[in-house]
Order: structure tokens, then sequence, then C-alpha cells
């Protein structure tokens, strides 16, 4: 909120230099944060925090100043003379429902000229943001930005039967408000009506054709006290936001809306030139009733961590208006009705600490049990994830958990996640409507963002939560996604590539023993892609070439290669056990099988080792080509090593055991051998 | 004149070999033209020997012979690679840029000051590694670090946390909302509600992680991430709060910056504090990143207030406990320098790459 310097410094005793006064305000908790020069004066955009309406006015503000200051308030003066036509006897006031009006103050000035207001109102009003208007009205803005009491002026003549009733709007009710919106009203907001129909929407703004005009000789001065929820709830209902709403909402002053109602139509005499009638009209169904506190100040020195001698308690209290009596150690306090915020121990705690400072605390560190700290273990793993992935080369980032929901209707049901899309009531945008089930859309965004600025080779990963609908409730799962793009290479060896980053990280997260098997449409080609499925048949992972259909929708090359894996299945690896170091020297021997392209490698090294002697220590692929003949056969090497651990074979031997292997493989596969 | 064309012609060769790489069909043609019987450089430079007159000759045959034992034997070393390079070539290993630079450079005396032949190596996003640095630190000082769901219950993300609906605070976090009642969180701080729900104190831990809120500017991101930290126990004070708070920063950032709390609002503390650190880019002269008021607004903290502790079932006359939160990706950009909070989610791998 914009502050006035001059009129923040006209309630302070003394003078007061400013740059002192900001940096103890900012030091006590509202927060200094520009200050430029208004007119006559300094404006000052202090940030007042949301619990504080007290501090939303310049007298409230001044409150604080005084006391973070060490300085006086001083009180508050004007002169309200009245005439001696009774008020109660011009105009009547019902409250319908006390507990969303507590208090409705009204007073009537009569026989007023509206003009502009004075040169000096209108500056302050001008420095806090608000346009004059005419003396009137600017009379009840000023009373606002003074004392923090939202008021408005009705023109008397135009209030039908000089009657006001705060009710519940009736449904299908309408009110043309003061900026010319006509507003449609239903039956959970509080209205001021008058003999006929609305007149304003209570506690935000006045209705259009009650307002002050140029004719207007009677006001009907307003100054409620109204339900901070119920303003809410219909200010936000209505789509509004106004000073004296931002006000309401967050609690006014039950006892201010008396003093603020003489005051403005002190105001509105002196500079209009009517005559205020005597008396208030006053409905106060729900009085205010003080809230007494008790507190002593040796729970609070040991609250704060700081001793703070029972005279500092006293005068912070006292000058904050809580009227602190001091018996022994305990100190009682009558909490002020402006202080909505406050109504626990640490609230009281917190009065005191904000003003004799933090700065006046002593550090000291907690003792507590020297446990080691742990880290939850499935943030470990997903750590371990991302490490395995930066370890192969590639590079993290990070795309953003909404997608647009026509992608995900895309691709969504080809994704790891089982359930239906989550779609977010109040998306930013519409590209940005559903949780994303799968990380690949945006990795594949990514890799045209990357292009676009001149990337020739990818290789980066993202790890983040897809979220569905499931079982009827919101589920998350962990994800990891790659996307790898070389500038060599034929689709095997692109493939090939992405397998063996994959391999590494399952390797890293417990997972290291997937299936591959082709599939993972219409995600990648049918002849480069690969679902990933653990030895109980679930499907964890996918990984190949993309789709031409994926490739035209993202602007891509077929080359690029993508994957995503569910790392929620993740656990601690196993430890490595030791395996005695071989003391023996090994018979390396390859072995090129011709087969047809039916059987494919995993089969034949499965094959391979189930067959192979207990010599065998390792199976490993050498390479595979194809026949130039019209057959359709593969030659595929692999080479094997024979070891014994406890002497040195022969070349007979494994030779031996070499062509058992070919003739064993022969009669399972049918295989042949070149 | 003489000497100068043999110089010439060790260049050409020498970037011939090296366009030839280790392509063994590419390296004959560069054989072929240089060291060929019948009409290869060499020979033609051989035949000028006899026009030289004789003072000249000792000079110019003594480089041609230099010249013509380097060509010999860079052509052996760059045919055996190129041999090694088919062979190896169905076994999926590829030498090719290992035999060039053998064969183009490996002869003479090595440029020490050629670039080292980059090693692929992949980097963390900003964002977790300023994570990660911070749940080292409290990992060290013993606290657990925690996580928990992105998409929350009201109960969790506000009303736990003293934020009844309508309550003016939500109007600073806006909310995205989803179907049943659920929401994406605003805040790391619901998973403090889980925790203190599920275990007894004393309790110490941190949870990062991404929060949601619904703005976009300059400086508001809709997706974007959050430390926050919790200790309850019995007889825990302001004074704690402070001296963690410092040992964390200096940490953090460096044992020189001040650490200064100002009083401020949060419905889950009582009292709160705003926490600003000493600018660590102009020593506290004012600056574009400070706004030249020599501090940085760093993280948002207070005691535990009761409410909370009543609302998940902590006893509140026996415990204290305080709470503080911060913004990651903030933390991120000021520590490196990165202007544009939106840049972190472009899915950029230039980016990264900054922080291998």
């Amino acid at each position: 909120m914009i502050f006035d310097s001059d009129w923040l410094t006209e309630y302070l005793d003394g003078a007061r230099n400013l740059d002192t006064l900001a940096k103890r305000l900012t030091d006590c908790g509202c927060l200094v944060e520009l200050r430029e020069k208004g007119d006559g004066a300094e404006k000052w955009d202090v940030e007042v925090t949301t619990n504080r309406p007290d501090a939303m006015n310049h007298r409230g503000l001044a409150r604080e100043a005084a006391v973070a200051v060490g300085g006086q308030l001083l009180p508050l003066e004007f002169e309200l003379s009245e005439c001696d036509e009774d008020a109660t006897e011009l105009a009547t006031v019902e409250i319908a429902d006390p507990a969303l009006c507590p208090r409705y103050v009204a007073r009537v000035i009569r026989g007023v000229t509206v003009g502009p207001s004075p040169g000096w109102m209108q500056r302050r009003l001008l420095n806090c943001g608000v346009r004059p208007i005419n003396a009137v009205v600017d009379a009840t803005n000023y009373v606002l930005f003074e004392l923090g009491q939202p008021l408005h002026a009705f023109d008397l003549d135009l209030v039908r039967g000089r009657q006001i009733v705060v009710r519940p709007a009736q449904a299908g009710e309408k009110l043309t408000t003061l900026d010319g919106e006509e507003r449609q009203l239903d039956s959970s907001m509080l209205m001021i009506a008058d003999g006929e129909g609305v007149v304003a929407l209570a506690g935000i703004m006045g209705g259009a054709d009650s307002e002050i005009n140029d004719n207007t000789t009677d006001v009907l001065l307003e100054s409620a006290h109204f339900d901070a929820l119920s303003v809410r709830r219909t200010a936000r209902r209505l789509g509004m936001h106004t000073e004296a709403s931002h006000r309401f909402e967050r609690g006014t002053d039950p006892e201010m809306a008396a003093t603020a109602c003489d005051r403005a139509a002190a105001l509105i005499a002196e500079l209009g030139g009517g005559r205020v009638c005597r008396g208030r009209i006053d409905v106060y169904p729900q009085r205010w009733e003080p809230q007494h506190m008790e507190f002593s100040v040796a729970a609070l020195s040991a609250f704060a961590g700081l001793e703070v001698p029972p005279p500092r308690v006293m005068e912070i209290l006292d000058g904050l208006e809580f009227f602190p009596e001091l018996e022994g150690d305990q100190v009682r306090v009558s909490v002020p009705p402006h202080r909505v915020d406050i109504d626990r121990l640490p609230d009281l705690y917190e009065e005191v600490i904000r003003h004799v400072g933090y700065d006046a605390v002593p550090s000291q560190l907690p003792v507590l049990p020297t446990t080691p700290g742990h880290r939850n273990p499935n943030w470990e793993l997903i750590d371990r994830a991302r490490d395995a992935a930066v370890a192969v080369g590639l590079n993290e980032v990070m795309t953003w958990s909404f997608i647009e929901p026509e992608t995900d209707e895309l691709v969504g049901s080809q994704s790891l996640c089982p359930g239906e899309p989550l779609a977010l009531d109040n998306p930013l945008a519409t590209t940005q409507g559903v949780m994303r089930r799968s990380l690949l859309p945006g990795l594949l965004s990514a890799a045209r963002t990357n292009l676009n600025q001149g990337e020739r080779t990818l290789g980066f990963f993202e790890q983040g939560r897809v979220f569905d609908l499931e079982d009827g409730g919101p589920r998350e799962h962990e994800r990891l996604g790659i996307v790898l793009l070389d500038e060599s290479g034929d689709a095997e060896t692109r493939f090939l590539r992405l397998k063996g980053v994959i391999e590494c990280v399952c390797g890293k997260v417990g997972l290291p023993d997937l299936e591959w098997k082709r599939g993972g449409e219409p995600w990648f080609s049918e002849n480069a892609g690969a679902n990933l499925a653990t030895a109980d048949g679930k499907t964890v992972g996918m990984a190949g070439l993309v789709s031409k259909d994926v490739a035209a929708r993202w602007d891509l090359g077929t080359d690029v290669a993508i994957a995503e894996l569910d790392i929620d299945i993740a656990s601690e690896p196993a430890l490595p056990r030791y395996e005695a170091l071989a003391r023996f020297p090994s018979v390396v021997m390859d072995m090129t099988v011709e087969h047809d392209g039916g059987l494919n490698y995993a089969e034949l090294e499965s094959a391979t080792r189930d067959l192979a002697g207990e010599w065998v220590e390792d199976v490993s692929y050498v390479t595979r080509f194809p026949l130039p003949d019209e057959s359709g056969n593969v030659r595929t090497t692999q080479r094997l090593v024979y070891r014994h651990p406890d002497r040195s074979l022969t070349q007979e031997e494994v030779n031996t055991e070499h062509s058992n292997l070919r003739e064993g493989l022969a009669e399972r596969l049918g295989v042949t051998f070149a | 004149m003489s000497k100068a064309r043999l110089d010439e012609v060790r260049a050409a060769f020498l970037a011939d070999l090296e366009e030839a790489g280790s392509d063994a069909a590419a390296v004959e043609t560069v054989r072929i033209r240089y060291a060929g019987k019948k009409s290869g450089l060499l020979n033609e430079l051989l035949a000028h020997l006899r026009e030289l007159p004789n003072e000249e000759k000792r000079a110019y045959g003594r480089g041609l012979n230099d010249l013509k034992k380097e060509i010999e034997g860079s052509l052996a070393e760059a045919k055996k690679s190129a041999v090694i390079e088919i062979k190896e070539s169905s076994g999926k290993t590829s030498v090719k840029g290992h035999a060039r630079a053998v064969a183009a450079g490996g002869q003479g005396r090595i440029d020490v000051t050629l670039p080292g032949t980059p090693v692929a190596q992949g980097a963390q996003h900003p964002v977790h590694i300023v994570r990660r640095r911070i749940e080292e630190i409290f990992l060290r000082m013993g606290y657990d670090v925690e996580a928990g769901p992105e998409v929350e219950d009201d109960w969790h993300n506000f009303e736990a946390l003293n934020i009844p609906p309508d309550h003016p605070a939500r109007d600073d976090q806006d909310t995205f909302y989803l179907p049943q009642g659920y929401l994406l969180r605003t805040h790391t701080s619901p998973v403090q509600a889980r925790v203190m729900e599920s275990r007894k104190p004393p309790i110490r831990i941190v949870v990062p992680g991404r929060v949601y809120r619904r703005d976009s500017d300059l400086r508001h991101s809709p997706m974007f991430h959050q430390i926050e930290g919790l200790l309850v126990d019995e007889g825990i004070t302001v004074g704690h709060l402070k001296a963690t708070l410092e040992t964390f920063l200096h940490a953090l950032f460096s044992d020189d910056v001040e650490v200064r709390l100002r009083p401020g609002y949060f419905p889950f503390t009582e009292p709160s504090a705003e926490v600003d650190i000493s600018c660590i880019f102009c020593d506290q002269k004012g600056c574009g990143v400070c706004s030249g008021s020599g501090w940085i607004e760093i993280l948002g903290s207070g005691m535990v207030d009761p409410r909370v502790f009543e609302a998940v079932g902590v006893d509140s006359d026996r415990y204290t406990g305080f709470a503080f939160g911060l913004g990651l990706d903030r933390i991120a950009m000021l520590v490196y320098g990165i202007p544009d909070l939106r840049q972190l989610f472009a899915g950029d791998q230039r980016l990264t790459r900054q922080f291998a």
C-alpha cells in the first residue's frame, strides 16, 4: 500500500527523520519497499502483510512507527458540531442478519454543496493513488486511508423510504454499481437495500442510482462492520476487488466504525458547508467484547531464546494499545479491537519479538541426538538413476509437468501410464491443460527446440513425475526419459547406442534383467522399437527410433532415438560380490552361426549359454551380417571364453567342447555353421 | 627455393593423409600420389636433384631423403590403422579418430597445445545441483530428506497449515485445481504436515520438490521448485531458528555473508521471518541483483504455529519447532546468474551443458 510520508508523520510526536523511520518500520515487519518523491511529501510503498489490516492506513502504520522509533502516537483530533435535527428521525437502519453485519453506523449531513475537495486533501489522495472525485466522496476515501474504516456516502434523497436494510440479496436481483457494471446477485451475497431494492453491495461498492451527484444536498453516511468471509466470497464471486473489500476481507475494527463516521461527517460538513444532524444511527447487535490474554515473561523469553526485560515488554504492548498489566512475571493484556490477528500466545510473543528485533536474539544451534540424516530411499534411487544418465554423457533437462490435451490423447494410451488423464480445472493455457502421462511429448518438443537452436546432436534426459487417474484417484509415477541423436550410424547402431545407455542406467537402479521385446508403436517405427519387461511380464519401459508419424508431428527425422523408463519399481541394486580372480589363462573361440532371420540374438545366446559346458566363462556378441545370396539367412558370430578354474586348458579340450556346443546348437535351433 | 618446395610437398602430403583418415582406399590413393613408383611426387623431386648446382645438391638431397622417410613411415602407419579400423568396424569399435591422430601428428614432436580429445560428459540440471548441495548441508546436520506427492489434497496443502477455505493467504498462492478436490501443491509445506502426522518428535527434515502456482511472468513460473525445512522438539527457540539459518546460509554461500531476519507473515508460522543475505555480488554497495538495497531476500521462515501442531496431532504445549522454505530455482538463478526463470524449463541442452 502507498503511504504519504507527511500524513504518516502527522500523528507522531516530534520531527522524525524519514530514513530512520523507514528503516525501523522495515525492521519491525512493515517493509518499506520503495520511496519516491510525491506531491509535497514522499510516497512510500509499504508491504503490510495480509494479517495486519490494522496497519493498512496511516494512523495504524503510525501506531507501529511510534513503537518502532520509541515515540508517541498523538491523539486523533477533530471537532464535530451537530445541529439540532435528530438523525434518527431522518433515516432508519435495520440489519436482517447480524452475523454478517455486526454493526451499522450512519450519520446524516444536510445542506451540503457538492464541489471539489481542497488541494491538501487531493494531494494526499493522489499520493496514495486515489483519484479525487468530489468533496463528499473524497472525505470518505480520506478517512478510509486515515483510519482504515471503509465508508459509503448515499444521496439521502435517493434512498427510497429513507430506510436502510442490510440483508442477503434475493435471487434475480440486479445492481448497477458505481463503476457502471450491472451485477447479477444471488442469495449468498449481502446487500444494502432501501425501501424498494438494492442500493449497494455490502462492503464492496455502492450503487450508481444512489451515488453522490452535483444536486446532492443531504448525505447518508454509512460506516459499517461486515463479516470478512461474507465480503470475501461475494467479491470473489463477482470478480471484484476494491479498497473497501480488501480491508473488510482482512478484518476491520468494529469499534472504529463510530469514530470514523464522526470524523468523516465532520470533514464533509467542513468541506461541503453542510450541517451534521444530531446523533448516530447505530445498530450494533453484536457488540465487540475484548479478549484477555495472559503470559509469563519467562515463557516468552524461553520461546525467543532471549531474556526480554519486563519493562520492555510493557513498553511495546502499551504502545500497541494492548493495555498491559504486569503482576510479578505475569503480563495480562486486552487485545484491542483493531488486532484481528491476535488470539494465541505466540501471536503476542511475536509482537514483542518483532519490536525487540531479531537482531537482538542470540544465535544458538539446537542440540538433538547425534543421529545421521537419511535420504528417503526412493528419492535416493531417483538420484541414482539421474547420476547414471549423467555418467553416460547425457545432459539433464526439465520440461513442463502439464501438456496439451491433444498430444496427451494421441500418445497417452500408448504410454506406460495405465490410467486416465488428469486434467486441470483451471489451466493457464490450453496448451498446458492436462498433467503429462509420459515424459516423451515434452522431450520431443525439447528435441525440436534444440535442433532449432542449431544443435546437431542430442543427448539429454529428464527425470520427473507423470500423473494419471487410476482406481478413482490421482497417481504419480517417477520416470526417466531419454533422447539421443548422433550424426552418424545406421538405424541399428542408433538403437543399440540407446540400448547401451538404458542398460547402464537400469543396472544402477536395480533393474538389470529386463526383457526387450519388439513393440512400442505408435511411438516407434515397427522396425526399431521395443518394450522392456520385467521377469514377471510387467512393461516398465519402451525404447526405439521415432516412427514417421511421431517424427512428422514434432518435425524431426526418424533417426531420433527416445526411451522412457518406469523407475518407480527401481530398487537398491545388490551389493557386488567378489569373484576370485582367474589364475589360469583363458582360450577365446569365436563361433559363427548361420540361421534364418526368425531366430533373434537373445534366443541364440540363451541357448548357447544353456548348452555351454561349465568351462565357458562368457558368451558375447561379435557381429552379424546378412548373406549376399537370396536365402535371407544371416550369420551371427559369438565369442566364447573358455577357462578352467584350477588348471590351463589344452586347445584340444577346448576344440572338443566347442564342437559339442556346435552340435548341440544345430540340434536345438536348427542352425548351421559356416 | 628448392628447400621450400620440399616443405610445400610435406604440408600437402600431411593434409591429404589427414583427409584420407582411416579409409584404406583413400590412403592408397595418397600413397600413389606421393610414393607411387611411376609418377609419385617423390620421383619428380628426385629428378629435380639432378638439375641443381653441385653446392645445393647436398642439402637438398638430405632434405629429400628425410621427406621420403617421413612419407613412407606415415603411410605405413596409416595403412596399419586403416586395417585395424576395418577389422574393428565389424566388432562395433570405432578407432577412427585415434588412427587419424596417430597418422597425422604421431611422427614428429607433439603440439602439446592442441586441444585434448573431448570426452563425452553429461551434467545435471542446475536446479538439481543446487538441491543436492542443500540436501548435503542438512544431511550433515542430521536432517532427513523427505519427499511427498505433487498432487495434494486441500487438507495438507492448506487447512492443516492454518489456511482455511477463503483465507486471504490463498490469494497469494494461486492454485491449480484438479478433479475430486485435488490440487497441485503450491508449496512443499504439505510434506511437513504429512511427516508430523506419521512420526513423533524429535523431527528434523528437509523436503525438496516441485510445486505449482497459477502465475506466469518474468519472475514467476507456473512450475518451480522449493526446499522446505522443519525441526520439532522440546524447547526449540527463535534463537535456534536463527542459528540454523545462519549456519545453512554460510555453508551455502560463504561464511562472510550477513544474515538478516525481518518480521514477516506466513499463516503456518508465528512469529514469521523473512530472511535476507547481504548481497554477494556488490558487497552491499548496491547493484542490480539486490536492487540497490544491499540485501537479497532468500527465504521465509518462522516458529511452527500451534494450530499446525494441533491439526497434525503434535502436542503444542510440549513441543515447539521452526520451519523454513526457499525457492531452488531462485537460488540457482542467483548463484549462476541465470536471468530468466522460464529458461530453466525450456529443455535446452545448451543450458545444462554449462554445468558439466
